[in-house]
């Protein structure tokens, strides 16, 4: 529940670095246990304690970079942030086994960027334009 | 009907002498702290009121009258009066109740989610950006029977096929617009290969309009990319397909 009592345990708990870090970013002092981090340096963790964190807010995620997206948490973290799976994607059997070797890197979403995606038309044209084709001109015998 | 009796209806569903009275009458017993009584006491919103049994609303004590019996029954015997009635108009208790009720919110602290870097629950049958997947080995499952281009109720998927070179049948092409898409989910249960399907992905929110007119590629990159909790989800769900 947010107090101050609340406010100044977080402090105590997480120092006064990560106190200013987080006031940047989430705007609230959360302390709680590091679950992991993502290969993009993205740090998540958590907090059961019902006394400390409102449930519904018991997870969360500290962005690696400044311009920062929702969209920049990979799939597996993605699950978890959003209480669909229970465990964390390094100790989650199932979200392991079900990796496929030919995974494709997590990209963020990229609109209005260079690397944005452009449709494109994966098929051959069902109409294409008259190409006039003119019998060569012979001169008058 | 005693003025008293009207003022602890008009300002709580609990007299505030039940209130002087318990505390009185047990100093030393084990007590709940004064802040839980003088909270319990005072509170009259939702949760107090789900505590409470429900024969303390006025319209409860107005019986039917029985037929047959030829007695006559006055339907508002035990009921609140006409001067107790006439009371809460005149004095608009709705009013300074609903008062009270917005004063205690101002009180309780927000359930506000901080949205990107904390999120509600989703389910694993959430429906959000389409994807295609592929088998384990790698090959991709679509086989271009077209059932779910024939289902989508908005017409938002397109479909061309061609034999391979193999000889086996699959797409050339594969394109949703996803701003005729309404996620309805028809097209992952039409697909009877688990091809296409709606992962929990909803930040997909693009600048210009042409960047949601998804082709195939577009399709498998995104299955590529979450393959992982695709089928952790499927999993997850399928006791219950």
């Amino acid at each position: 529940m947010p107090s101050l009592a609340r406010y100044i345990r977080g402090i105590r708990a997480v120092g006064i670095k990560e106190w200013w870090h987080q006031m940047q970013y989430i705007g609230d002092v959360k302390a709680g246990t590091f679950v992991g981090s993502d290969q993009f340096g993205n740090r998540y963790f958590e907090n059961l304690n019902a006394e400390q964190e409102v449930p519904g807010r018991h997870r969360w995620v500290d962005f690696a970079q400044h311009d920062l997206n929702a969209s920049q948490v990979p799939a597996e973290w993605h699950a978890w942030l959003s209480h669909i799976r229970k465990d964390a994607p390094p100790q989650d059997v199932m979200m392991q086994s079900s990796t496929p070797s030919w995974k494709a890197p997590w990209v963020e979403n990229l609109t209005g960027t260079r690397g944005a995606y452009r449709p494109y038309n994966t098929v051959k044209p069902k109409i294409e334009a008259w190409q006039p084709k003119a019998a060569p001109r012979t001169a008058p015998s | 009907m005693t003025m008293s009796s009207t003022i602890n209806m008009v300002l709580a569903r609990r007299p505030p002498l039940g209130l002087a009275t318990r505390l009185l009458l047990s100093p030393n017993t084990s007590t709940p702290p004064i802040s839980l009584v003088v909270r319990r006491h005072l509170s009259t919103s939702r949760r107090a009121l789900q505590a409470q049994p429900a024969h303390n609303h006025g319209h409860d004590h107005v019986k039917s009258p029985q037929l047959g019996t030829g007695k006559y029954v006055n339907p508002y015997e035990g009921g609140p009066s006409a001067l107790e009635k006439a009371a809460h108009l005149f004095f608009f208790t709705e009013i300074v109740r609903g008062m009270w009720l917005v004063l205690e919110q101002f009180f309780r602290p927000p359930y506000t989610i901080m949205y990107p870097f904390e999120k509600g629950p989703l389910s694993p049958r959430f429906r959000g950006e389409h994807a295609l997947r592929r088998y384990p080995s790698g090959e991709e499952r679509c086989i271009a029977c077209k059932l779910c281009e024939a289902i989508c109720p908005a017409q938002a998927i397109t479909i061309e096929s061609e034999a391979r070179l193999d000889g086996s049948r699959r797409t050339t092409k594969y394109d949703i617009d996803m701003t005729k898409c309404i996620y309805c989910g028809f097209c992952q249960e039409a697909c009877p290969v688990d091809a296409i399907v709606e992962t929990q992905n909803q930040e997909f929110s693009t600048e210009t309009r042409e960047e949601l007119l998804y082709n195939k590629e577009k399709l498998l990159a995104n299955g590529d990319r979450a393959e992982a909790e695709v089928a952790a989800n499927l999993h997850a769900d399928h006791p219950y397909r």
